[in-house]
């Protein structure tokens, strides 16, 4: 592994007045602000940082296909049920108006 | 599911840091503000046929309908627990208290949203609920993560030849979200597939909208680092 800031230093990309380690500070905001991070000039050049950036859009993009897709056991119904008996036989309760 | 990684608890305090959830207080998780939210969410809740009248029915205590409502919705709120929680028995659990409180909010629902969106937020508010009574999520990255592999790609070397782009699937990723440390898969879960805004996110949990954009950046970095190298839990059983 590498140490923080001597790396930064290896990934400084040329012709740009930022750091792999200063781009990847600002992601959060870059990600949230919807601007089009294709064109941040860091990415123009950079292709470790190109490459994280279309990475990060995929997951998020996958996440929103992630449906509905576990049913519960029967018996979570069931036991629903027993308790909705319980609290009647208790009380008699009904749903809150 | 597997269940995420669960190191030493640490004290509870109002904050997502590093992975941590610290979960609102007790008492605080129950209540189900009525209103609309981000079009995602909205997109993920279509009108369902024959809802409104069973919504209706079940609200004069009609328990047949009310099996109609739980028929309609129970695999959205199971699936949601489950994401949340990681667990199996937990998640049925947690679904079996969130219709519970249903039947018993039931008639506190005015339609001013969709009615999925209000159970939903109900099912949310039970499984943080959950949580903050149980205080497990209060698990630290530090003890899963070196210091070094949170600044993921800064180290990478050739990256271009490992981009994800079009080679995970659906089954995939669900085992890498289930391996996230709990405080990273919560608001995750909470704003990447459920579709919950910032300020939502920060509002569920108590803590700032600045917390919640650097939590979820640092969730999805390190599902990257998961799916990249292919550690998640499935991975590591067949290799035993």
């Amino acid at each position: 592994m590498n140490a923080g800031g001597k790396n930064n230093e290896v990934m400084k990309t040329t012709g740009n007045c930022i750091t792999c380690a200063e781009f990847q500070d600002q992601l959060p905001e870059l990600f949230e602000s919807g601007a089009d991070l294709k064109e941040q000039g860091h990415l123009k050049t950079c292709e470790q940082c190109s490459a994280l950036v279309s990475d990060l859009e995929y997951i998020a993009q996958q996440a929103k296909l992630l449906l509905p897709i576990h049913d519960p056991s029967p018996a979570v119904w069931e036991n629903i049920q027993t308790s909705l008996s319980s609290d009647k036989q208790n009380s008699g309760s009904s749903p809150t108006k | 599911m597997s269940t995420a990684p669960v190191g030493k608890l640490t004290n509870m305090s109002k904050s997502v840091t590093n992975g941590v959830f610290s979960p609102p207080a007790k008492g605080t998780a129950t209540a189900v503000p009525e209103r609309q939210t981000s079009n995602q969410h909205l997109r993920r809740n279509p009108p369902i046929a024959g809802e409104a009248e069973a919504i209706a029915a079940a609200q004069a205590g009609d328990g047949a309908a009310f099996e109609r409502l739980y028929g309609l919705h129970k695999r959205r709120v199971y699936s949601l627990c489950l994401r949340m929680l990681g667990n199996v028995a937990e998640a049925e659990d947690l679904t079996q208290e969130a219709f519970l409180q249903l039947y018993r909010k039931i008639g506190t629902f005015r339609g001013d949203s969709a009615f999925s969106t209000w159970l939903h937020r109900l099912a949310v508010n039970v499984v943080l609920m959950h949580l903050s009574k149980q205080g497990l999520p209060q698990v630290s990255l530090e003890e899963t993560l070196e210091p070094s592999q949170e600044d993921g790609p800064r180290k990478d070397i050739g990256a271009r030849d490992l981009m994800l782009s079009g080679s995970i699937d659906r089954v995939t990723l669900e085992r890498a979200v289930s391996d996230l440390p709990p405080g990273y898969r919560l608001v995750f879960v909470l704003h990447d597939v459920e579709g919950y805004e910032h300020n939502e996110i920060a509002d569920m949990l108590e803590c700032s909208i600045g917390n919640s954009k650097s939590q979820l950046h640092k969730a999805r970095m390190k599902l990257r680092d998961l799916l990249r190298t292919g550690q998640t839990s499935a991975r590591r059983e067949a290799s035993l």
